[in-house]
């Protein structure tokens, strides 16, 4: 019987049932970013994995499946992308130099930080991608010589921090426009984000979708040429 | 449904063969994606059948991304010497990064929905 936990089957079951679980404790919880499906969905798992004795590197590989599709994942990001390109041709200047402005700025203080504190570079690596949405920050960690679960957990707990901190920053600022809510929310806090965007309204949401398509795409395309650079600079 | 993970699974190797015969530093599914929205800009047939799979794909993130993001707490004796560096970078990063787009925004749209040329807009 218990070579059973030593299946994929396991694996799989657990991470669909604690997911399935998160989802429905979101609903309940009004979507609370507290009670974001990323967070609810990991106490199961790390709850059961130690009491029944599979490792982590085993589980995994038990949800290696799973993880794979983050590829296509990102592949269709192109979709949601492409179908809000053009509901915002009037603006796209200034969106396209905040975008560059921004996704440097979000990057370069997540390393500058770590950096400053003395972490070390797989840590400092890992959070380079982290205001950008999962999948590519997956890819893009593997190029900056990250650690692929810590660059995941660091890019859910931004996304968790700019969903909880946008209603009182926009107040602070006194930010009404819902293209300057979503747009933000969207490049600094992805997807998570951008459903914090969608609470706002409609146009809050797909000034965050496109927000969102555009960092992961700019991050991921500069980062590999720069990061050889960064890295020396750190020595 | 399978013809949209056909088309998304055919970019994303489509950016593998790319990358190979080019040498380019990128991620394969970002190099997918954008070959994706070229094809989508440029009208290719068929491409709106993307639609049902991307969009379950997309919204079902969570599910396919947590299972990495478990590592954080179940390998923490990892991370643990470099908590304090983690969660400035992490908590702090964001909120700043979060202030000074919206703020640099706030000045640019300011800036282009007054660029008409009218009242007390001035042109620097």
């Amino acid at each position: 019987m218990a070579e059973l936990l030593h299946t994929p089957l396991f694996g799989l079951l657990l991470t669909l049932a604690s997911y399935r679980f998160a989802q429905w404790a979101y609903a309940k919880s009004n979507s609370l970013a507290l009670f974001h499906p990323f967070i609810v969905a990991a106490i199961p798992v790390i709850i059961v994995l130690p009491l029944v004795g599979v490792p982590y590197e085993e589980y995994r590989d038990q949800t290696a499946l799973i993880s794979f599709l983050l590829g296509p994942a990102t592949v269709a990001l192109a979709w949601p992308l492409y179908r809000q390109l053009h509901t915002v041709r009037s603006v796209w200047r200034p969106l396209l130099i905040t975008v560059v402005i921004g996704a440097a700025l979000a990057s370069g203080l997540a390393v500058g930080l770590a950096w400053w504190l003395g972490a070390p570079e797989t840590v400092v690596g890992s959070l380079a991608p982290k205001s950008i949405t999962t999948p590519i920050a997956i890819e893009v960690a593997r190029v900056t010589n990250g650690d692929v679960s810590l660059a995941a957990g660091a890019v859910a707990i931004t996304g968790i921090v700019g969903a909880l901190a946008a209603g009182p920053v926009f107040r602070l600022l006194r930010v009404e426009d819902d293209r300057i809510r979503g747009f933000a929310l969207g490049l600094v806090a992805h997807a998570i984000g951008t459903a914090r965007a969608f609470e706002f309204s409609e146009k809050a949401g797909a000034f965050g979708g496109l927000a969102l398509g555009l960092t992961g795409l700019l991050t991921a395309l500069a980062l590999p040429w720069i990061w050889p650079w960064v890295s020396s600079l750190m020595g | 449904m399978i013809d949209g993970l056909l088309i998304l699974l055919l970019f994303q190797f489509l950016g593998e063969v790319l990358i190979h015969l080019t040498g380019l530093p990128l991620p394969a599914p970002v190099v997918g994606m954008i070959l994706l929205l070229f094809a989508l800009m440029l009208g290719a047939p068929g491409m709106d059948k993307v639609s049902e799979a991307a969009g379950a794909l997309i919204r079902h993130i969570t599910l396919l991304i947590f299972p990495l993001g478990v590592g954080i707490v179940l390998q923490w004796h990892r991370y643990q010497d470099n908590a304090l560096a983690l969660a400035v970078s992490v908590v702090f990063g964001t909120l700043i990064a979060l202030v000074l787009v919206t703020l640099l925004l706030k000045v640019l749209l300011r800036r282009s929905s007054h660029g008409g040329g009218g009242g007390d807009s001035h042109h620097g």
